[in-house]
């Protein structure tokens, strides 16, 4: 069998309770909040290594992202990963998922070699799901979204799995090189190795790539590369509701909440 | 700037993608059609549906009825079942034969596989996974609310310069406009250039149909982490007032249960008449999904939990506990209805 | 996955890898089977699992994995009965980690691992949410200056059954006038759970990073609501101070009566008997000092189930089983609630949270007349209050 070149894309977010937003400005503060790796990555990263189990090959690990980003990188090379890229400049901030989608397309160009690209289906924070689908088509691969159970027919090179559908599932196979969005939830993610730990903070190879480092185009990344822009921002606003609370024992209650409930019995 | 392949001068018109399954319509489909209606009258914007399928032309109908003006269709037995490479294809061939300066998808699985694609291929401006649609009162550009960062955020988000302005909205935040079978428009058939080679995906197994849409649901009983993987009451619950049965994320991430009813940010937006939340504590990613409910009933041991905020009828105790003489005093009411 | 010892070839390499996860804990084993003979699983399982062979495969190391490997919930029970003190837990933990190396655990143990990497609990749950379990009690920061650290720990402070004893605890102590805080949302996870599904070389990074924690902090006298807690903190950490001294708050409370500091006046009238958790009694000695606060409590009768003290039969929480499902009928608190009600006792009484969930989940599941589960702070805490209110309460009134 031949080994595979696996990139696993992955971002790294901010745990979705940390977030608040400041009422008087309509910021969002994401200050010294608390981090994780975007739970379906995680799923990513497992995919991507029990692949290289099974088939050989690499598991190359890229990101866009600050600086801070780096330690979850590392994470990764724990995890099991080969190596890591970061894309990490402030000309790649701000970009919607049109530049975002190009700059990890070319981040991937310059990597290389790859049969698969993973993403996972979206991130907690953004929830476009639109950046996987988009670097497959600045790369001209193929693509498989919302999909779990992948088995790589690497002989034919090609890739099965199983994808999600509105009320359903469909199996569908594709050739590689094949860009995939996996499902969160798709597997368990392996834990670190606490020995590999060790190394990946210590020496784990991890590169930061700069704009310069990789060919992009300035007007096509980061703001500049962005065709929609955010108009502004609110707090969610929820109805009014009437907040009734019902007293008495749990046959009371049931009582009093069916007279209220009456309509709709 | 990344520059689309048309611009905006050349652009008219709101266009939305008709999915469809098996021969059937996406509710979400409809659901556009009948929005994008209101968001064009009075502008005079025309209405266009783009359907793709192997002879699904019956259903341009119920698009022009639902308030369609024009549905191009494309037929052919190589669009028989979605296929990236195929749709990608095709749709943008339309798109770039017609120009439209909106065009919106259903956020459904093949709705956003398709819309990320081709927007990368047009080269412009999509916002993913919509909550609202307006049009900006002086440039007419599309405004697309998305809820962000799980904290009660909202965004707008408009694609001032290249067209299409695509978005991508969920099912079940617009109502499904009624039909009117009088209305009138024209269907045109688009030719097909397309050839076995050019369609790279192979479908090997293709169910749907089984799950339940509780997006359509009428009434939802929902359970979260108090339900601790028992939905037996639950299940009795919603069967015995013709319900359905929804859940939060935790049930999820516990294994208990698959992600086909789970409500919220990353789920199904529901807007069932009565909405019985058992056990979950009511998280914003979790009420975003069923605010829409016309009465809200919450049972939750803990008294202080944020969904009694977002609750018509607040019941403070162990689900368990109140979901037996619930049923027995739902089971006595329609007693004395008669029975359903 | 089990292999017969028979065709296996032993490996230099691989037997070096098993003495080391095993620290050589199974050298001394002669394998008499005593172990395999006496395990409690036997008398829910229908059939023990082979301890003997899985000391074996320690001893000899042998790859694979032994069956049961996972159902062990480290009670000790076949340790305090071993001809040749073996250490038996260490072989069978030290087997776990070698499996988190194979990647072959249970579901669910990666993801409690991860949620005790990325927020510092068992349960997954934000760090900013630790403190909520004191909601109408006030409990403030520790600080160098307080006679104790009260170490809430991951149940306590997430689940809500187990939030009540430590509210109960609090009032108890604070009706001693003790002065105490917590590390609030800064409270690390113990390491208990890591320790006990095996995997060693992180709960030795947590227990590093928790020990200097407390030092720094000015700990000494640290007060645990869970007996894993304490055993780790007395066990397994190093004390870096010099005067780190942990306490489960049985012996606490003790303290507490002795030092006439705490006492109870009024009377209770209720028939219990006490559970003992197996990290107190048969891994600590711990066995007189809750029943002393219990019966210090005027009214108060104890009555003694049969297996009890260092003889305690295990509720099956241990062992990071909390994290793993256990069939039912499989539940050694499905045997233990029966021999609690058999004695007439109206409660009861433990003192460890995985006891505490165990027991309830089986009385709810059996269901045992009026039998009730407490744990000794919320004993202690209803034998505080008013004659009246305590009638009423100990009579399940209220």
């Amino acid at each position: 069998m031949r080994p595979l070149q696996i990139i696993a894309c992955v971002k790294v977010v901010p745990k979705p309770e940390e977030v608040k937003v400041d009422t008087k400005t309509m910021t969002i503060e994401r200050g010294e909040v608390r981090s994780e790796i975007n739970p379906p990555d995680m799923n990513v990263l497992e995919m991507a290594l029990t692949l290289k189990e099974q088939h050989g090959g690499k598991v190359t690990v890229i990101a866009m992202g600050p600086p801070l980003f780096e330690p979850y990188m590392r994470l990764a090379l724990a995890m099991g990963a080969d190596e890591a890229y970061l894309l990490s400049d402030r000309a790649f901030a701000a970009a919607d998922t049109l530049a975002t989608s190009y700059a990890l397309a070319q981040g991937i160009r310059k990597i290389g070699d790859y049969d698969l690209i993973l993403c996972g289906e979206e991130s907690s924070d953004g929830a476009t799901a639109q950046v996987p689908p988009g670097i497959a088509e600045w790369l001209e691969t193929s693509q498989i979204t919302y999909a779990e159970d992948l088995e790589v027919l690497s002989d034919s090179k090609m890739v099965k799995a199983k994808r999600e559908l509105a009320g359903g599932y469909e199996v569908i196979q594709v050739p590689l090189p094949c860009t995939v969005s996996v499902k969160i939830g798709a597997n368990e993610p392996r834990f670190m190795d606490m020995e590999r730990k060790v190394w990946a903070e210590a020496d784990g190879p991890v590169t930061v790539w700069a704009a310069s480092d990789i060919d992009v185009e300035a007007e096509m990344i980061g703001l500049p590369g962005s065709p929609t822009i955010v108009d502004g921002l609110a707090q969610a606003e929820s109805t009014e509701r009437k907040r009734e609370f019902l007293e008495g024992t749990p046959e009371e209650q049931a009582k009093v909440l069916v007279e209220r409930l009456r309509p709709y019995l | 700037m990344t520059k689309s392949l048309y611009g905006a001068k050349e652009a008219s018109g709101i266009w939305i993608y008709l999915e469809q399954s098996q021969g059937q319509l996406e509710g979400v489909s409809l659901e556009l059609v009948g929005k994008a209606r209101e968001l064009a009258d009075g502008r005079g914007i025309p209405i266009v549906g783009v359907l793709l399928g192997d002879q699904v032309g019956d259903l341009a109908q119920e698009a022009i009825a639902a308030g369609a003006d024009e549905v191009r269709v494309a037929d052919d037995p190589l669009l028989r079942q979605y296929t990236t490479d195929g749709y990608a294809r095709v749709v943008t061939e339309i798109i770039l034969e017609g120009k439209p300066d909106i065009l919106l998808l259903g956020a459904t699985p093949d709705g956003r596989d398709l819309a990320g694609r081709i927007a990368v291929r047009l080269r412009t401006g999509l916002t993913a996974d919509c909550t609202d649609l307006k049009l900006e009162e002086k440039s007419g550009l599309l405004i697309g609310e998305v809820w962000g960062f799980g904290g009660g955020v909202i965004a707008y988000i408009k694609c001032p310069d290249n067209r299409p302005q695509m978005a991508t909205v969920r099912a079940g935040v617009f109502a499904v406009p009624k039909p009117d079978a009088a209305r009138k428009g024209k269907v045109v058939n688009v030719p097909v250039k397309l050839s076995e080679k050019d369609i790279k995906v192979q479908v090997l197994e293709h169910v749907v149909g089984g799950g339940v849409d509780i997006t359509r649901a009428e009434v939802l009983v929902a359970a979260g982490r108090g339900c601790q993987g028992d939905f037996t009451l639950v299940n009795e619950l919603a069967s015995l007032l013709d319900g359905e049965v929804g859940w939060s994320r935790v049930p999820v991430d516990e294994g208990w249960v698959s992600r086909d009813g789970m409500i919220g940010q990353t789920g199904y937006t529901t807007r069932p008449k009565l909405a019985i939340v058992c056990g979950i504590s009511g998280a914003f990613q979790f009420t975003v999904g069923v605010e829409k409910a016309e009465t809200i009933v919450a049972i939750n041991i803990d008294a202080e939990a944020p969904i009694f905020e977002a609750a018509d009828y607040c019941i403070v105790d162990d689900m368990f506990n109140v979901l037996p003489p619930l049923i027995e005093a739902v089971k006595k009411a329609r007693g004395g209805n008669g029975g359903r | 996955m089990s292999q017969s010892v028979d065709t296996i070839l032993l490996q230099d390499e691989t037997w070096e890898r098993v003495d080391k996860a095993t620290g050589g804990a199974a050298a001394p084993c002669f394998q008499c089977g005593v172990c395999t003979a006496i395990c409690p699983l036997g008398l829910v399982k229908g059939e023990t699992i082979s301890i003997r062979k899985m000391v074996r495969q320690a001893q000899l190391g042998l790859p694979g994995w032994a069956d049961g490997l996972w159902e062990c919930t480290t009670c000790l029970w076949c340790e305090s009965r071993c001809p040749h003190e073996v250490d038996i837990t260490r072989a069978i933990l030290g087997l776990r980690q070698l499996a988190w190396k194979e990647r072959e655990v249970p579901e669910g143990l990666p993801t409690l691992l991860w949620d005790v990497y990325f927020d510092g609990n068992t349960w997954g749950r934000p760090p900013s949410e630790r403190p909520l379990w004191t909601k109408d009690v006030t409990v403030k920061e520790f600080s160098s200056d307080d006679e104790i650290l009260l170490y809430v720990g991951d149940d306590a402070a997430y689940d809500r059954r187990i939030q009540k004893v430590g509210r109960a605890l609090v009032s108890v102590l604070e009706a001693a006038g003790v002065t105490f805080g917590t590390l609030g949302e800064h409270e690390p996870s113990c390491g208990d759970a890591v320790r006990s599904v095996g995997h060693g070389e992180y709960a030795a990074e947590i227990i590093d990073a928790n020990a200097r924690l407390f030092q720094e902090a000015g700990v000494k006298t640290a007060v645990t609501v869970s007996p894993h807690s304490y055993d780790m903190f007395a066990n397994r950490y190093p004390n870096l101070s010099g005067d780190f001294r942990p306490l489960h708050y049985s012996q606490y409370l003790l303290e507490l009566i002795e030092g006439e500091r705490l006492k109870f006046e009024n009377e209770l009238p209720l028939k219990v008997t006490y559970h003992d958790p197996c990290y107190l009694s048969r891994r600590n000695g711990i066995c007189d000092e809750p029943r002393q606060v219990l019966q210090s409590i005027p009214g108060l009768e104890l009555v003694e189930m049969e297996r009890s003290r260092e003889d305690t039969l295990c509720c099956g929480g241990g062992g990071g089983r909390m994290w793993m499902e256990t069939a039912a009928g499989e539940r050694f608190s499905d045997l233990r609630v029966p021999e609690a009600a058999e004695t007439g006792a109206e409660v009861v009484v433990t003192c460890c949270p995985y006891c505490l969930s165990c027991l309830e989940d089986s009385l709810n599941v059996i269901g045992k007349g009026k039998l009730r589960v407490m744990e000794l702070a919320e004993v202690a805490h209803l034998a505080l209050q008013s004659g009246a209110v305590a009638s009423d309460a100990a009579s399940g009134r209220s």
